[in-house]
Formats: C-alpha cells, sequence, structure tokens
C-alpha cells in the first residue's frame, strides 16, 4: 500500500531547496600601491647676470634674466615638511677682489610666497618651506647692490638650491 | 585569539618600518651661476660751476676767498690703482690785455685724499687730491686771490678745469 505523502511536507521540501545557497566561492586580492618620499626641483635658468650700471643711476641692478621660475615636486608623509633652501658657495669673487654674497637680494612670487632674502655663503638661505606633498611654483628675482666701492672686474659665484622633503 | 592579536601588531611594527624607510628624507638640487660686471668709472660733481670776486678795497680785503665749494669724488677702479684729480687752468685771469697771474689764485683743500693747499696752473695740472681703489670721497675746497692796489681795472676771468681720472 503506497505512503500518501503530506502535501505540506512537499511544498516545505520545495521552499527549502529554493533556499539553499548555490555554491559560492570566495577570494581576497591584495592591491599594493607604493608612494615612495620623491623631491624634484627644476630651474628655468643655470646662470643670471648682472650688467655693469652706474651706481647713481641704478643702485639696484636687476639680474638677467629677469626672474628664474622655480618649480617644485615634493612627495613626503602627510604633515611633512618640504625645504627650499639657496647658499652660496662663497662671495662674489674676481681674481683677489670679493664681494660679500649679501650684497645679492630677492624678492619671490607665486608660491615662495612674496618673501624677500639675501644670499650667504655661510647659511642656506630658506625660499620656500611648505607642509605635505604637492607640486609648486613660483619665481625668484635676483638684485645687486651697486656701490662705487667695488674694484672693477668679473665676479662669479655659484648658488646651489637644495629641496628637501621629510 | 591572542596568537591573532600578536601577528596583528608584528604585522603593523613591519608596516611602520617599512613606511619609515621609504619615506627617509629626500632630497634633490640645482646650482645657478651667478655672475655681476663692475666697470671703471668716474664722476666729479662740484658745488659751484662759477666764483666771483666782487670788487673791495684792497686795505680793507687784502685777500679774496670764495664760499667753500663741495667736491664730490666717485670712482671704480682696479684694487690697488690710484684716482687722482687735477685742476688746470685755461689761462691767467684775463680782462683784454691785462692779466692777474693764475699761480696767484691759491686754494685750500679739506677731506680725506684732497693736497691741503697749492696754486693754480696754465701749463701744468695740479694735483688736488688722490686715492687708492675705489670709493666716493668727498671734500671741498676754497679759493684765494690776494686784492692788490698793482692790479689794472676790469673784470678778470679764468676757467678751471677739474679731471678725475680712474684708470
Amino acid at each position: 500500500m503506497p505512503r500518501t505523502v503530506p502535501l505540506f511536507l512537499v511544498v516545505l521540501v520545495i521552499v527549502a531547496a529554493s533556499g539553499l545557497p548555490a555554491i559560492a566561492q570566495t577570494s581576497n586580492a591584495t592591491l599594493n600601491a607604493s608612494v615612495n618620499g620623491l623631491a624634484r626641483l627644476s630651474l628655468s635658468s643655470a646662470a643670471i647676470s648682472f650688467p655693469d650700471a652706474d651706481p647713481d643711476a641704478v643702485p639696484s641692478i636687476q639680474a638677467a634674466p629677469g626672474a628664474i621660475n622655480v618649480t617644485v615636486k615634493a612627495r613626503t608623509l602627510p604633515g611633512g615638511t618640504v625645504t627650499l633652501t639657496v647658499v652660496a658657495n662663497g662671495p662674489l669673487r674676481s681674481g683677489i677682489d670679493t664681494i660679500p654674497a649679501s650684497n645679492i637680494t630677492w624678492g619671490a612670487t607665486g608660491a615662495l610666497g612674496s618673501a624677500t632674502g639675501h644670499l650667504s655663503a655661510a647659511v642656506p638661505q630658506v625660499v620656500g618651506s611648505w607642509s605635505a606633498s604637492g607640486i609648486r611654483t613660483g619665481t625668484q628675482t635676483f638684485f645687486f647692490r651697486n656701490l662705487w666701492s667695488y674694484a672693477t672686474g668679473t665676479y662669479t659665484l655659484t648658488m646651489t638650491y637644495t629641496l628637501s622633503a621629510a | 585569539m591572542k596568537k591573532a592579536v600578536w601577528s596583528g601588531i608584528v604585522a603593523g611594527g613591519f608596516l611602520l618600518l617599512g613606511a619609515s624607510s621609504v619615506f627617509a628624507q629626500q632630497t634633490a638640487g640645482a646650482s645657478v651661476a651667478v655672475t655681476a660686471t663692475v666697470n671703471a668709472k668716474a664722476k666729479l660733481t662740484l658745488g659751484l660751476a662759477a666764483v666771483t670776486f666782487a670788487d673791495a678795497d684792497p686795505d680793507v680785503t687784502p685777500l679774496y676767498t670764495s664760499a667753500p665749494i663741495s667736491i664730490d669724488v666717485k670712482a671704480r677702479t682696479t684694487a690697488g690703482s690710484n684716482v687722482t684729480l687735477t685742476v688746470l687752468a685755461t689761462q691767467d685771469l684775463t680782462s683784454g690785455s691785462d692779466v692777474i697771474a693764475i699761480n696767484t689764485l691759491t686754494w685750500a683743500a679739506s677731506g680725506t685724499g684732497f693736497t691741503g693747499s697749492g696754486s693754480n696752473n696754465k701749463t701744468t695740472a695740479q694735483t688736488l687730491g688722490q686715492w687708492t681703489g675705489s670709493g666716493s670721497p668727498s671734500g671741498s675746497h676754497t679759493l684765494s686771490l690776494p686784492n692788490l692796489w698793482s692790479y689794472a681795472t676790469g673784470t678778470y676771468t679764468a676757467t678751471l678745469n677739474y679731471t678725475l681720472t680712474a684708470p
């Protein structure tokens, strides 16, 4: 005698079967993006010059070219400090004659701020200082104190810029 | 559970160590050559362009003396070179055919490097001042002329040329 399957049991089985999960597989993929510290400095000119001029007519000689474009790119820790400094390798020198490097002054614009400063052969001077990573651009315009007391000659020095990101 | 916590701490430590090395201070540099040209120059400025001695009684005013004439010297030269200021008269003091010898017109100068006193000359430039190297000295001088009864009447003139030399 065949056994009768109650209808509610059939329905229960069907409902239960429809609730079974499909076969599932999970997998993790790890993405590593390395962002290392980096500092890059670009100057629009590798040389500037101050032409001769009458000290009475031009007491402060502007350098040629008129301005140096400075581009600073830095990656650093959040809140890290990015600093651009400049230092002279010595006084302006023409043979044995010298003119103090401090007689060269500058004015800045853009991301370098509106600060002015003077060159030093002893202590690196801060041209700009920022927090965190980023790209900053600005210009620096140089001036030379034109005094009667200078001995004649062609004077030279080298300015070294250092960008540090820490 | 404990093991998992410690594993996390260790992993975090490695991560921090890794981060500090990756973000060690980075530097970049660049250089700019600077040139300044300083050429020789000389500039002379006198406080007066003309000196006039008004007529006076020789007994009352035996010596004409001018007001001080300022002299500003500005010179750029090679280190150790001499900067020289000279004065040369174009002629004697002349009024028509009458003359007063220019060497009777004397000067007295004050200021560093200036010759304290001297007489004018129409043939040989007289040194009024001398300095070494670049600079901008200044001083003054007065001109004097004896007021003699022997002079013929007239208006006497001469020109004094000042020359500043900076080699």
